[in-house]
């Protein structure tokens, strides 16, 4: 080990950090160079994790064969009696087979008829812990643009945060930065959904009053009010649950998210434009 | 040494094809939602055999390309690699030639410090990371992190040479 002087390494140390915390606040302000670099950076690593990943699949495969075990016996259980309910013979579902049923559903969304769509395939998950973002295989090339919507047949996915040529990453509803303003389908009142990290439920800060109640599985959907990013009526979730909010002046709603990000192969991107 | 003029090149190989790893592998394989870091790893192993100012210069390189493709705060990661490959050069220097355990244990603990760092500057800068993700995502990068520090050191040495054998090879008996 070359060994340096404790001086020289604390110097060095206070250089590095003091580098790190100006390249988060060049990242904070959304610095030009910063995003044409993370851009550039996406277009190139794009293709390669593709590959990668077509290669390694098998892996993957069977990682997710030792570690979904248990939720896959469960799934099983749950199978084999709704199967027995309702008397029907069925095969199992082959990968292809379940891929086609997300195609089919992006292509037939039952809402926001009118805005054009783009369909896309999901290449990748998040690509760390902290992170909350697909990618998906249609970029600027398509037509896409920064803070369109995504969805699914089921409803909300998030919307892109970043474009390139052929790519085009999506950030999730599930993401902490995450906001839309929702409206409780049944009496029209108004919130805003944000993200809760991970596999946490979403949580609206409305504008009711912290005693009004608000009915289990009321379902949530976009408010589309003037300018909004998002058109009105695309489905969000169901309230699972509902608590006072901070400050006690205001009912907040847990909401259970219609679309399992987890486990997407197709989206639909909506090239909508506000106002 | 004519090697010496490899070793920048090699550095960048090695850290190019960790952070491929990554985001084409290892996030994939994920247990309860969290996963492992490769680069962590590196950010580790480069601590250990090289003191404070490799373990830093790794961590803020590593992070650095990590933040040029996650969407998390640009530059985080390059701050919280940098700060844990210190301590992992600190620690490293203080305890290498106690035990052959001490690199697996350095780096279960070096995995759970950068989840925890992470997630406290995440919130100071105004990003709700929720801080109940933290227990599962850190014993998640410590397990992986105790697994691979040992090829990862192996990797190390190929890139800088292996400069101390006496002091580097007691961690492996």
């Amino acid at each position: 080990m070359a060994l340096s002087s404790p001086t020289g390494s604390r110097t060095r140390m206070v250089v590095l950090v003091m580098a790190s915390v100006t390249l988060v606040v060049m990242g904070l302000r959304d610095v030009p160079v910063v995003r044409d670099v993370r851009e550039g950076a996406a277009a190139v690593v794009s293709p390669v994790e593709g590959a990668i990943s077509a290669v390694t699949s098998p892996v993957r495969n069977a990682w997710h064969g030792i570690t979904d075990y248990d939720e896959l016996k469960d799934e099983n259980a749950r199978l084999r009696s709704e199967l027995a309910e309702v008397d029907a013979a069925s095969i199992g579902q082959t990968d292809a087979e379940r891929q086609l049923a997300d195609l089919s559903a992006s292509l037939d969304l039952p809402y926001a008829a009118d805005v054009p769509q783009v369909t896309a395939r999901v290449v990748s998950g998040p690509r760390s812990n902290f992170s909350h973002t697909l990618e998906i295989d249609k970029g600027s090339d398509a037509g896409l643009a920064e803070g369109q919507p995504v969805v699914t047949g089921g409803g909300l996915v998030g919307r892109l945060s970043q474009v390139t040529g052929s790519t085009a990453r999506v950030e999730l509803i599930t993401d902490p930065e995450f906001r839309v303003g929702v409206r409780l389908a049944d009496t029209g009142d108004l919130g805003t959904a944000r993200g809760q990290g991970g596999d946490e439920p979403l949580a609206v800060d409305s504008s009711m009053s912290p005693q009004a109640e608000v009915d289990e599985g009321a379902g949530v959907v976009t408010s589309g009010v003037d300018r909004s990013a998002f058109p009105p009526g695309v489905p969000v979730g169901t309230v699972a649950s509902t608590r006072e909010g901070s400050g006690g002046l205001a009912l907040e709603l847990v909401l259970d998210p219609l679309v399992d990000v987890d486990q997407l192969s197709y989206v639909t991107v909506l090239q909508w434009q506000p106002g | 040494m004519n090697g010496h003029r490899w070793v920048p090149a090699r550095a960048v190989v090695v850290v190019l094809v960790a952070l491929i790893l990554q985001i084409s592998l290892v996030s994939d394989l994920r247990v309860a939602g969290a996963v492992g870091d490769v680069l962590l790893v590196v950010v580790v192993a480069g601590g250990l055999t090289g003191g404070v100012d490799r373990g830093a210069t790794y961590g803020f390189a590593a992070g650095l390309a990590y933040d040029l493709v996650v969407d998390s705060p640009f530059g985080l990661t390059a701050l919280t690699y940098a700060l844990v490959g210190y301590a992992v050069g600190l620690a490293g220097a203080a305890l290498l030639r106690t035990s052959g355990w001490w690199p697996v244990l350095i780096a279960a603990l070096a995995g759970m410090a950068q989840a925890t760092l992470f997630t406290s500057f995440g919130n100071l800068i105004g990003v709700a990371y929720p801080f109940g993700d933290v227990p599962t995502i850190a014993s998640t990068m410590a397990v992986w992190a105790a697994l691979l520090v040992t090829p990862a050191l192996r990797v190390l040495w190929w890139v800088h040479g292996h400069s101390e054998p006496d002091r580097v090879e007691v961690l492996l008996r």
